[in-house]
């Protein structure tokens, strides 16, 4: 009984913070990209424009939901979701602390359920562990794809056929260098669990970024890719494609695919953390109690947030020959090279 | 809770699989699929195959069926239509009595033959797991043994709609080869 509700609470805690930080994100952006111009941004709706997110949510469920003409009807409207929920998805395994004993809380008269002892347990922050959460991240990340295809290709548009078939393309060919820089940390610890990589990365000294620099650089760039975010961003493409596979979107749907790409920033921000800056670790602190790991998580993540923030208003953007070289001739190869490196390190018994 | 969430997934792969082979457009055919396999990630995942389930989608619905997507939506399949009587042209109405006939003919036989091999078996087989428990060689050992027949007969049917695929392809294209 404790453990259903423990759960319940964290499945509600995870998504709504998911959500929010994908609504601050877009704050973020104007915000941070105002002051890079010298403007200010939005400061009109709440103090520092804190609920302009909120302004923005309320204007798209009010405004007109257009379907183009000759458009699928059913693959436009499932689209956004398509895209959308597995980014959320993959948040359940992310491990966001370490253990919470929740103590004896005595005995309630429950309706329906009868007198139940609650509390007593041992618990961590995240929604489920699974043994092999490193390949359910890789797996669902993966099926996100499916709502750009389909929304690129419902809309009877040019526009957004063609931006979905860019995004496809880059996001296939990053995919695979995404995992196989994720292999050598794989190799290094020998294990797929997310919480076992965080926990085996006790010091700061420990971390992978020190041990695997390469693969760290190559994981960040193909994040970038595998979120269509700028300097990779040819889904959208404003001068060349208008909006890119979303061009015919509007209203709440518009706001879904918006929000699965913050979602998937952000989800990939806590993996890079937890790949290669020690998860929930706190330097300095071993065994510190969750209530610092959380935070210290947070911490991380927010940074890298901001590094997806600061490469938008900084570079310009590739062009898309480029874009494919850079991944399919370096990238790919370099990762590939990483993980010989890792693998014969690890036959060799270096680590 | 388990046994439910089988029954539901089962069915909706069972429905997603007719749904391949009966939808009109060929992306809702690809999109079928998809959902038939994710289904059956998910049953893997029930039945505590994490691994297998993972590989499922990734390979399967990650990789295989974005290929798929892509062929679909780049060849020019509008009228599906004209395709079927093409294809039915090709195959005749005899040849196809033929292939159903045959086809039904091992679904029965791999049923009624595993529902014998089953009875002969005696009762399901308790499994005790051990700490080295390998549900791998558990899955083949079954597949091998009590299941055999039906086995067999996929296999069979699969290379049967191989060529099948293989021999309305390659008379599709003869029309083509003279400039339109």
């Amino acid at each position: 009984m404790t453990v259903t509700l423990v759960t319940l609470l964290k499945i509600l805690v995870i998504y709504g913070g998911l959500i929010n930080v994908a609504a601050l994100m877009t704050l973020a952006e104007r915000k941070v990209s105002a002051w890079m111009q010298f403007r200010i941004g939005p400061n009109r709706v709440g103090p520092w424009g804190v609920l302009q997110p909120l302004a923005d949510g309320v204007k798209f469920i009010f405004k007109e939901e257009f379907t183009p003409e000759g458009a699928n009807k059913f693959l436009f409207r499932i689209a956004p979701m398509l895209s959308a929920v597995p980014a959320m998805l993959t948040v359940a395994v992310l491990p966001l602390a370490g253990d919470i004993a929740i103590p004896k809380l005595g005995t309630f008269d429950l309706p329906f359920f009868g007198p139940t002892e609650l509390g007593g347990i041992t618990t961590n922050l995240s929604i489920t562990d699974l043994d092999i959460s490193v390949l359910f991240v890789l797996a669902v990340s993966g099926l996100s794809i499916y709502g750009i295809i389909l929304g690129g290709w419902a809309s009877n548009s040019k526009y957004s056929l063609l931006g979905a078939l860019r995004a496809s393309a880059q996001m296939i060919s990053y995919e695979l260098t995404l995992m196989l820089s994720l292999l050598s940390i794989v190799v290094m610890t020998g294990s797929l669990d997310l919480r076992e990589i965080a926990t085996s990365q006790a010091t700061i000294g420990q971390w992978h970024i020190w041990t695997q620099p390469l693969a760290f650089i190559l994981f960040v760039v193909a994040t970038f890719a595998e979120t269509n975010r700028h300097p990779f961003d040819f889904a959208e493409c404003e001068p060349e494609l208008v909006g890119g596979f979303h061009t015919e979107y509007s209203s709440m749907k518009f706001a879904l695919f918006f929000m699965g790409e913050y979602c998937a920033m952000a989800v990939m921000s806590g993996l890079t953390v937890t790949f290669f800056l020690g998860g929930f670790g706190v330097p300095f602190w071993p065994d510190a109690p969750w209530f610092v790991e959380l935070p210290a998580f947070l911490a991380k993540t927010a940074f890298f947030l901001f590094l997806f923030i600061w490469v938008r208003w900084t570079l310009p953007r590739f062009r898309f020959d480029q874009l494919m070289g850079l991944s399919w001739k370096w990238l790919l190869n370099l990762a590939l090279f990483n993980l010989f490196l890792t693998g014969l390190a690890s036959a060799l018994g270096w680590f | 809770m388990a046994e439910f969430l089988f029954y539901a997934l089962s069915i909706a792969a069972v429905l997603f699989g007719i749904g391949v082979i009966s939808a009109k457009q060929p992306l809702m055919c690809v999109l079928s699929l998809l959902g038939s396999f994710v289904c059956l990630g998910v049953i893997y995942l029930l039945a505590q195959f994490q691994f297998m389930a993972a590989a499922q989608i990734l390979v399967y619905a990650g990789a295989i069926m974005v290929l798929f997507l892509f062929v679909v939506m780049l060849l020019d399949l509008g009228n599906v239509e004209e395709l079927k009587e093409n294809s039915m042209r090709i195959l005749g109405k005899k040849r196809i009595t033929v292939a159903v006939v045959v086809a039904g003919g091992l679904a029965l036989t791999s049923l009624l033959g595993t529902r014998d091999s089953m009875a002969s078996a005696g009762p399901e087989p308790v499994v005790v797991r051990p700490d080295a428990y390998d549900p791998v060689a558990e899955i083949a050992t079954l597949l091998f043994t009590r299941y055999l027949l039906a086995f067999e007969a996929a296999g069979l049917l699969l290379v049967a709609s191989m060529v099948a695929v293989m021999v309305l392809a390659k008379r599709q294209r003869e029309p083509l080869s003279d400039q339109r």
